[in-house]
Order: C-alpha cells, then structure tokens, then sequence
C-alpha cells in the first residue's frame, strides 16, 4: 500500500475509502470495510507531511473512524464479537494502521460492560510503542487518549489510581516522542522543528488537562502520584521547549490551592532545569496563579488566608508563601551564578508583585528584595548596562507600587535600598524615576511631615538636586559666566518638580515645620545655581509660617509674646534664605531677590513690625542701587516699590516711612531715560497719599487720619511735569503731560483743593499747556487714510502696535519706524478721551464744571 | 469666541497646580480660542504645557514674579486685544499705584482705549463697570498665597485686627471700591461663606490648624473665562470652594 503525493490528493483519497467503507458497511461486508478503513489509515504513514496537514488529515479520520466504531458498538456481539474482532485487526499488514483499527476496536469494546477493561487499556498502551516516529507516534497516542477519554472518569480510588497511571504513562511516551521530534533531520533546519514543535504541543498538553479532570479536587492524590512523576519527566527530558510549555500546562489545568500546597517543589524544579529555560516565566505564571488565588477568595483577609493555608496540611514554614519564594531566591542565586542582571530583574518583579498582593502591608519583604537586587547590581561590578535600564524601570517604578501614592510614600520613606539601588542605576533612569516619583507624590494629596521622611524623599531625588552642578564646575565655562548679568533662567521641569516638595512640608507644629523646611533649604543648597528654581518656594513657605503665627495671636491674644518671637526668627530665616540664595547666584536673579525683599517687607508691615519691614525695603534698596542695571528692570523696580510702599501702614514711628519714601521718589527721579523719570515721579505722588485698605476699616469719605500730604503731591506732579516739557520728542512729551493730567483728575476727585493742592486752576493751566503743545504737534500729522492701524503707548512707554488684521497687538520697546506707523494721533487722541471723561464727570461731580477744556476738542 | 483668563498661578514657587476639576474643565481642545496669562504664570514647564494644549494662541503680560522673557520672547507690560467689537486691555497690575485702585485702572482704560480691563495681581477674583468699561480680575488660578492684606471676612468682623487702632469698631469693609456712585458693581467673592473662626475657643492646643485657605491669604482659585458674540461680553467666573467648583455669570454690553 501507497500513499499520496500531498495533502490534498491524501484527503480526497480518505473521503473516498470513507465512502467506500460506509457502503461495505451498509451492506454488511466488514471484511472489506476494514481494508477500505486500512488503506484510508495508510495516509498517515506520510512522511511528507507538515504537524499541521498532519492533524488536517487526522481530522478526517478521526471523524470516518468514529463512523466505524459506531458500527462495531451496534453490531456486538450480534454480528461479531468485539473480542474477536480486536484479534483480527491484529493481523492487518502494516503497523500504523493496525493500531488505529485496534484502538478502534478495543475503544468500542470498552463500552460494553463486559470488557476485561484494564487488559484492553494496558494492551493498548504498551502496543502503541511499536511506533517511534514522533509525529505518527504522537498523533496516535492523541488518538488513544482521545478515544479512551470516557472509561476514565470513575469515583472508585483504586481505579483512579490506575487511571492516573495509565495517563501518566502516556503522557511521558508523548513527551519523549515530542522532544525526539527536534533532534531530527538535519541540523539547519533545527528552528523549523522548534516552531513545528510548538505547533503540536497541544496534544502533549491534552494529558495533563486530562489528569486535572481526574484528580478533581484531590490535593493528597496530586502532590504524591501526579507531580512528582510529572515533574521527574520535565526535569529529565533536558528540553527547553518542553520544560517551558509543561511548568506553563501544570500552572495552568490545576487549581491554586494545590500550587500554593506545592510551591516549593515547583519551584525547587525550576532550578533543575536546563539553564536556557527562562527561569522567570515559570515565577511569574505562578505568581500570576497565586495572585489570582487572593482575588478569588471572598475575604482576602489575613485570617482566613492562613486559616486556608493551615488546612491545606503543608508545613508551617510554607506557609508563608513569600518566605517561599525567599528561599527560592536564594538558592537560585547560589546555584545559578550563570544568570544575568536581566534575568533576576523580572523574577524579582515578579515575587515583588506577590508579596504586594499576599503581605501588602509588609515593607520589610519590599525591602529586602530591594537589597537583594541592589546587591546583585554591585556584585556585578561595571555599572547596569543601559540595555537593562526598562528592566529597572519597571522594577523601581512597578505599578504594583506606586498605585496608591500613600503606599509608594511609605515605601520610598521606609525601604532603605530603594533608594541604594536607585543611586547604582544609570544617570539617566535615575533621573526619569526621580521626575515619575515626584510626580506621584506632589499630585497625591500627601504631606510630609516629619524631618526623616522628608530627608529620605530628598535622598531619593538627591540625582536631581545635584544635577547641573557639573556643568558650571567645568572651566572652560568661565568665561561664559562673568560678564553679562543677564537672567540666567530657563523652564527647567526637573526643578520645578523639586520645588514643589517645599509644598508638602507640613506640621501643626511651628517649631517642627520650620525644621522641615530648612531641612529642605539644607538640601536644596547642593543644587548650587539651582537655588534661584527653589529656594523662591521655601521663602513663600516661611511666609505662610508667619501669616499662621499672625492668625494664631489673634485668635489667642495672650500668646502674642511667645508668637512675637516665633515671628521674629521666621523672619530672620526669610533673611537668611534670600542672602544665600544672593550668595549662590550671583547675580542671576537680582529682579527675584528685590521682589522676594519688598512683599517679605509689606508682610512685615502687616503684622506692624514696622522695623523688620524697614530692614527689608532697605534691602531692596541696595539691590536696586548695586545691582538692578536694565533701564526697563529699574523703572518697573521702583514703581513696583512704590505700589508696596502705598500700602503699608506701620513705618510712620521714627519718620520711617518719610525717608524710605524719599528715596524711592528720589530714585525714580534719577532713572536714566527722561520718560521713566517722569512716569516714576508721578506714580510716586501716590506714596503722600494714602487709600484706603478695607481690611483694616478704612474707607474713603469716613477714615480722617490717613497719611496725605497733598503739597508733596503737587510737588511730584510738577516735577514730572517739567520731565515731561524738557522731553524733545513732541509724542512723547505731550504723552506723559496727559498721562500727568490723568494724574490730576485722579487727585481732583479724591479731595478739594485744601487737602490735594490739585486744583481747578493747575488743571485748567495744564489743559492750556497740552492744547498748545499738541498744536504744534498736529501740523506734523499727516493726513493719511485710516489704515485701521492704531498706536498706544503703555504705562511704561512701550508702544502697542493695533492692527485690524491681529487678534494681539505687538509691543514695541523704541518707536516703530514702519511708514504706517503716525505716532502723533497717540497722544492727540489720548488728550481727546481724557477731555471726554472730564466732561462726563460733570455730570456727576458739580466741581469738574469749574475745568475748563475749551472748544478745539 | 472663548477667551480664557488665567493669572497669578505661581507654579511652583508657591502652588503645585491648579485644581484638577480646573484643569478638567478648561483642558477642552479646540473649545477656546484664545488665553491671556495675566502674570504671574510663566515659571512652570508643566503649566505653560498645559496652557498650550488648550490653545495655541496664548497672550502673556509680565507679573512682578516673571522673568524679562519667555521662549525669549520678551514679556509686555501691558497689550491690547481686540475681539468682536471688543478691545480687551491686559495687564498684572503690579505697577499700577494705588494697587488695584479702581481709578488708576479707569486711567488706565482710558490710555489704552479699551472696553475691557483683564488685569490681575491681586489674588482676588472681581468684576465691574465702572464708566461704561468693564474691569476683571481672574483672582488665582491656583489658590496661591497672597503676601498682600488679605480680604476681609465679609461675615466676621472679628477677624479685623484687634489691635489695629486705626480701624473704626463700626467701619464695615464690603462696600464698591469706588466713590463714584453711578456704577454698577459685581463683586464676585464666594466662598467666604462659613470660614468664620472662633477666636475665643480656650481649650486649643498652643500649634493648633489653620485653615490654608486663611493662611492664604483668603484667596481662593479662581479663573475666567469671556464669551464674547460681537457686542456682548458675558463673563463667566469660576471658583473653587469646599472641593467644588461654582460658576457665576455676568454680561456686558457695549455701548
């Protein structure tokens, strides 16, 4: 007998003997039905099929012999005695398909209740070695355990037992067949086999399947008949690919309870294996498993967990399933010096992510599986190659950690090798997981509040503390360094992370959070040029401190005197702070520092501690004058001073107040551009006049004794006045004159003539004064059409350039010299709106009737 | 169109962000057309990020807090925006003497000829008219601390304090910030409701809590956001108390 060619020629050839063998049957012709069943099996003798044409065959018949074996159950023992039947198929001429028609035989004669069935299983088993071909040969025993499946489910033990064996049995002929099947056929094309094999290794799994079926819940049975014979044949046959798929399969069929009652022997197996099986995979699907176990359970809790455990009769010690895993650790650890870095890393993932879910209160475990790694790491001498960094990431930045903050917290501020084996790890993964953890915790809610916590979260960030500082060491960069004072600041997300755990400091105590806080400044302090990214988060954390000292006086006023102190060095703390933070920069944010100076002095004021917020001005002072030296910078420098100085209240003992407010207006005075100098001196006639601050209870109209003094007012209008008309640029004269009339106005309506020196009659001069100038001006307007471009000059003189084709205007620090540009309608029309206004105020204010604006506009 | 105004978020130097419900809110793509950052707002990565995912079209004025550039563009004083038949003037205010002044500002309208001032510093979410203009003032975007006298407690005089003299016992600090009676004014400062301290609880702990949001300085996030059709402006406030956001509206009409 032959066979065909290929597939499809072997299928069609089946069909047809299957035909053929339904007639004979119909007509009774056994005989002749078995040679048609005979030649059809005789397609599996095929050599030149794939594992996949193979089982297409197989398909087909396995379904024409279950055609067959229907026959034989319906025709016994009226027709033929089974019996007698599984003599005859004995003699068919080749091996193959005399086996499949025994197996066929002796399956239907199982279903009689008759049979000899532990005879007809054994026979069938031991017959089935007469083939040693590995893909006929475990497509038979496939064929055997499939058509055999029903006589194996019995509830007697006995029968159980021998079940399992025969089972058992099989499943190590099966397995031996499948690891043969890769050592055939020539060397190069080894990865076929490898990938053929994988193709068939559901019929190797198919027995194990089977044995879950049948030991069901019978723990005693697997740990002592089942495993160990399983786990013997995985360990000797030395296969990779098999040891790989069945450590998978016995994870997989059988229940958890029993890999939780044998975690150790599988786990001690997997150190026997072939050292290329990856270790790994074996721990994780059990982790996996026994993870799952934890979810399944109704009431995880630690109780009834280890009343679980308790009841399945393993050892005390095994028990505790980390422990288990520990040791398992270890010994892979000593028996296995081949494994690499890249190996352990996932196994201790793995553990890592049980003990989680088993112990997820127990730190110590997360710990010491840290330190194991962290040691690991160091032994391995060289620094972690960059290749291995994800492997790292994923260990450090487990989600199985940091998915509650509160924990990862925890565990950042209790796990001493987090944070040793974050400092072995390269320069960049460190920095990425310093930049994640940080932002789980700034975004989580949490607070630190005691002083170790808080020096173990600066540990852990310490990488991105000290990162830059490098960089300005070198001295070749030293040139670059001096010279320009220009504002050394860029974005730096890294930084402003960092800054942000100044935020998390807190504690009710005072005297405490003070110390979190310069325990942070301590730190901070490493990051050298970085200050200026900080420490401005520390100072407003002090500040916070002293409003909270203020608040806790008022509510209880007889601890004014001990609070008074508290305050006192809250406020020294602030000094301090921004001298280092001057020390360390050097000029890099002297804008920063006179700033920080001049609202620490107003907070000052505030709590009327009317000689430390002298101190601070003063300090604002001699930064402006040593150091502020951009024009721009100076200008909004003093007019900011001015704004704060307006505001305070506590500085009028000792005639504080007067001389710090003569500087300012002195200062303003003596700005380089002519234009500043005006818009300086103007915006300071504000400081001889004070407004009301409705926290205090004052109010316009009701408060009598506010500071004003309304000469000086005048005195400063008329000052700028004169700026403003020894300017040669026409616009920008007439500009700043109408900007001082608006000035007047202001005053005008705050008060009469008695109090605010600003009357109808200097009003009405200057109105006078403009209109003349203006005059001259408007002969330079051109009359061009109206391009809808429009011009403005804003509150420090830039230009603001309107286009109707722009949403935004563009702002212009010199004149525009585009042809479009008429700068003279600016203060034209400005003169114009402002003349309007008064006019408007008539309305409601009798005393502006007394303004006169003439008629030209 | 939607205009968004943020200001004063002092990230990181005295916030760590914004509130989330903020950020779920606004962080709508393509819902707003255009952002002004009203000072105060350019010194975080993360912010300035998330700014530009909203829109790309984002206007900045420098806060006293703010550098001289950024993305070495050099930051205005103050600019000019013009929508529908609005022009928007921004500006942060810290040069504006008196502080916030109603006046100053008034004057400052006047100069820059615009219907509506956007202007900021002050921590302290407001809108008014005044003179047929339309001032606003974002407030914080973040709830940052406020080094300025803070807000006075609308309900509780007793959080005046006691021992500065100056203050009248009657003189009760809620009226408009302005003598010029013919204005219509629209404070918007929620969420002083049910802040009110006991100052005479005896049995505290000498380091007892304080509320942040006193500490703060009274100021609680707050932001806005302009829907402005030709020659309506309505202006929606949104702030955030107690863990939830409110929202109040006020329109404006060009006259």
């Amino acid at each position: 007998m032959s066979y065909a060619e290929n597939v499809e020629q072997a299928i069609s050839n089946c069909r047809q003997q299957t035909v053929l063998m339904q007639r004979c049957l119909s007509q009774g012709k056994l005989m002749d039905a078995l040679k048609h069943t005979s030649i059809m099996l005789t397609e599996l003798r095929s050599p030149a099929l794939s594992p996949k044409q193979y089982y297409e065959l197989y398909i087909i018949i396995y379904d024409s012999l279950s055609i067959l074996s229907s026959y034989f159950v319906e025709c016994h023992p009226k027709k033929h005695h089974l019996a007698d039947l599984y003599e005859l198929v004995q003699y068919a001429g080749n091996i193959l398909p005399r086996l499949y028609l025994m197996i066929t035989v002796g399956s239907s004669y199982l279903q009689s209740p008759d049979a000899p069935r532990e005879e007809i299983l054994k026979d069938m088993i031991e017959m089935c070695k007469g083939v040693q071909n590995p893909i006929r040969g475990l497509f038979l025993r496939y064929y055997l355990s499939q058509r055999t499946k029903p006589f194996f489910e019995t509830e007697e033990p006995e029968a159980r037992r021998a079940n399992i064996s025969l089972i058992v049995a099989n499943f190590i002929e099966m397995n031996k067949l499948w690891v043969r099947l890769q050592h055939q056929g020539p060397l190069r094309e080894r990865e076929q086999r490898t990938r053929e094999r994988k193709e068939l290794k559901i019929l190797v799994g198919t027995n194990l399947v089977r044995l879950s079926q049948i030991v069901e819940s019978d723990f005693a049975m697997y740990r002592d008949e089942i495993l160990p014979l399983v786990l013997e044949q995985v360990v000797q046959c030395r296969d990779v690919v098999s040891q790989e798929y069945l450590l998978d399969v016995i994870c997989q069929v059988f229940p958890d309870e029993f890999h939780l009652g044998t975690l150790s022997e599988l786990l001690s197996t997997t150190l026997k294996l072939s050292p290329a099986a990856p270790v790994n995979e074996v721990v994780l699907t059990l982790v996996e498993r026994l993870n799952g176990y934890i979810d399944r359970q109704e009431h995880p809790g630690p109780e009834e967990l280890a009343k679980k455990l308790e009841s399945l009769d393993i050892s005390s010690e095994s028990q505790n399933v980390f422990f288990v895993f520990w040791k398992f650790l270890n010994q892979l650890n000593e028996e296995r010096p081949d494994l690499s870095l890249q190996e352990f890393a996932p196994v201790i993932k793995g553990i890592l992510k049980l003990t989680l879910r088993w112990y997820p209160d127990n730190l110590s475990n997360v710990d010491v599986l840290l330190k194991f790694m962290y040691e690991k790491c160091k032994e391995s001498g060289q620094s972690v190659p960059e290749d291995y960094d994800y492997l790292f990431q994923e260990l450090l930045l487990s989600n199985d950690l940091r998915h509650d903050p509160h924990f990862f917290y925890q565990a950042l501020t209790e796990c001493e090798s987090y944070q040793k084996l974050l400092r072995v790890q390269n320069k960049g993964l460190q920095q990425y997981c310093v930049n994640e953890i940080l932002d789980v915790i700034t975004h989580a809610d949490l607070r630190i509040s005691s002083k170790i916590e808080l020096e173990k979260i600066l540990g852990v960030c310490e990488v991105m503390i000290e990162a830059g500082v490098e960089k300005t060491s070198s001295p070749l960069m030293l040139d670059e360094e001096d010279g320009s004072d220009a504002e050394k600041w860029s974005l730096n997300a890294d930084q402003e992370k960092l800054a942000r755990i100044a935020h998390l400091c807190y504690n009710k105590s005072i005297e405490k959070h003070t110390e979190l806080l310069v325990a942070c400044k301590d730190w901070f302090q490493k990051g050298d040029k970085n200050a200026k990214y900080l420490y401005p988060a520390l100072i407003c954390n002090i500040w916070k401190l002293i409003r909270k000292c203020q608040l806790m006086t008022k509510r209880k006023p007889q601890r004014r005197e001990k609070m008074g102190v508290t305050i006192k060095q809250l406020f020294k703390l602030v000094s301090r702070t921004i001298n280092e933070l001057y020390n360390t920069c050097e000029g890099g944010c002297l804008d920063l520092l006179y700033k920080l100076n001049l609202q620490t002095a107003s907070l000052a004021d505030q709590l009327e501690l009317g000689d430390i917020a002298y101190d601070f001005f003063s300090q604002a002072f001699t930064i402006f004058e040593e150091s502020l030296s951009d024009s721009r910078t100076q200008f909004q420098a003093i007019v900011n001073m001015a704004q704060t100085l307006q505001k305070t209240r506590s500085l009028y003992a000792e005639s504080s107040y007067d001389t710090l407010i003569t500087r300012c207006t002195l200062h303003g005075s003596r700005l380089l551009k002519k234009q500043d100098q005006c818009r300086a001196v103007y915006t300071c006639s504000h400081l001889w006049w004070a407004t009301e601050i409705s926290l205090l209870g004052e109010e316009e109209g009701v408060t009598e004794n506010f500071f004003r003094e309304g000469k000086r007012v005048l005195e400063c209008l008329q000052r700028s006045l004169r700026v403003a008309d020894s300017i040669m640029d026409n616009v920008q004269s007439c500009q700043l004159m109408v900007e001082i009339l608006n000035r007047c106005c202001y005053y005008f309506i705050h008060g009469d003539e008695n109090s605010t020196h600003v009357g109808t009659k200097y009003i009405n001069g200057l109105i006078e004064l403009i209109k003349t100038n203006l005059k001259s001006l408007k002969i330079e307007a051109s009359q061009g059409e109206d391009s809808g471009e429009r011009f403005f000059i804003g509150t420090d003189g830039s230009y603001i350039h309107q286009s109707p084709v722009n949403s935004v205007s563009a702002v212009y620090n010199k004149p525009p010299t585009s042809k479009g540009a008429n700068l003279t309608s600016v203060p034209i029309e400005f003169f114009q709106r402002t003349l309007q206004y008064i006019e408007d105020q008539k309305d409601v204010d009798e005393r502006f009737k007394a303004i006169s604006i003439g008629s030209e506009f | 169109m939607l205009l968004l105004a943020l200001s004063d978020a002092h990230i990181p130097e005295r916030a760590i962000d914004l509130p989330q419900k903020f950020k779920k809110l606004i962080s709508v793509p393509n819902k707003i057309q255009q952002v002004v950052l009203l000072g105060n707002c350019t010194k975080s990565y993360s912010f300035l990020k998330f700014v530009n995912q909203i829109s790309s079209n984002v206007v900045v004025v420098r806060g006293e807090f703010d550098n001289k550039t950024v993305a070495r563009e050099e930051i205005p004083l103050n600019t000019i925006i013009k929508q529908g038949d609005f022009t928007i003037g921004c500006c942060n205010g810290y040069t504006v003497v008196p502080k916030s002044d109603p006046l100053s500002l008034l004057t400052l309208a006047r100069q820059l000829d615009v219907d509506i001032v956007l202007w900021g510093g002050t921590h302290n979410v407001e809108a008014y008219t005044l003179e047929d203009k339309f001032f606003i003032n974002p407030g914080t975007c973040t709830g940052a601390f406020n080094p300025d006298w803070p807000l006075p407690d609308a309900n509780n005089e007793s959080t005046l304090d006691a021992s500065a003299d100056k203050s009248e016992p009657s003189a009760h600090a809620s009226e408009a910030p302005t003598d010029n009676a013919n204005d219509t004014t629209a404070p918007a400062q929620d969420g002083n409701n049910g802040q009110s301290d006991e100052p005479n609880k005896e049995d505290e702990d000498t380091d007892s809590e304080i509320d942040d949001f006193e500490i703060n300085g009274r100021c609680i996030p707050s932001f806005c956001l302009l829907d402005i059709q030709g020659s309506t402006c309505t202006l929606y406030i949104y702030t955030y108390v107690d863990g939830e956001v409110k929202v109040d509206k006020v329109v404006y009409n060009k006259k």
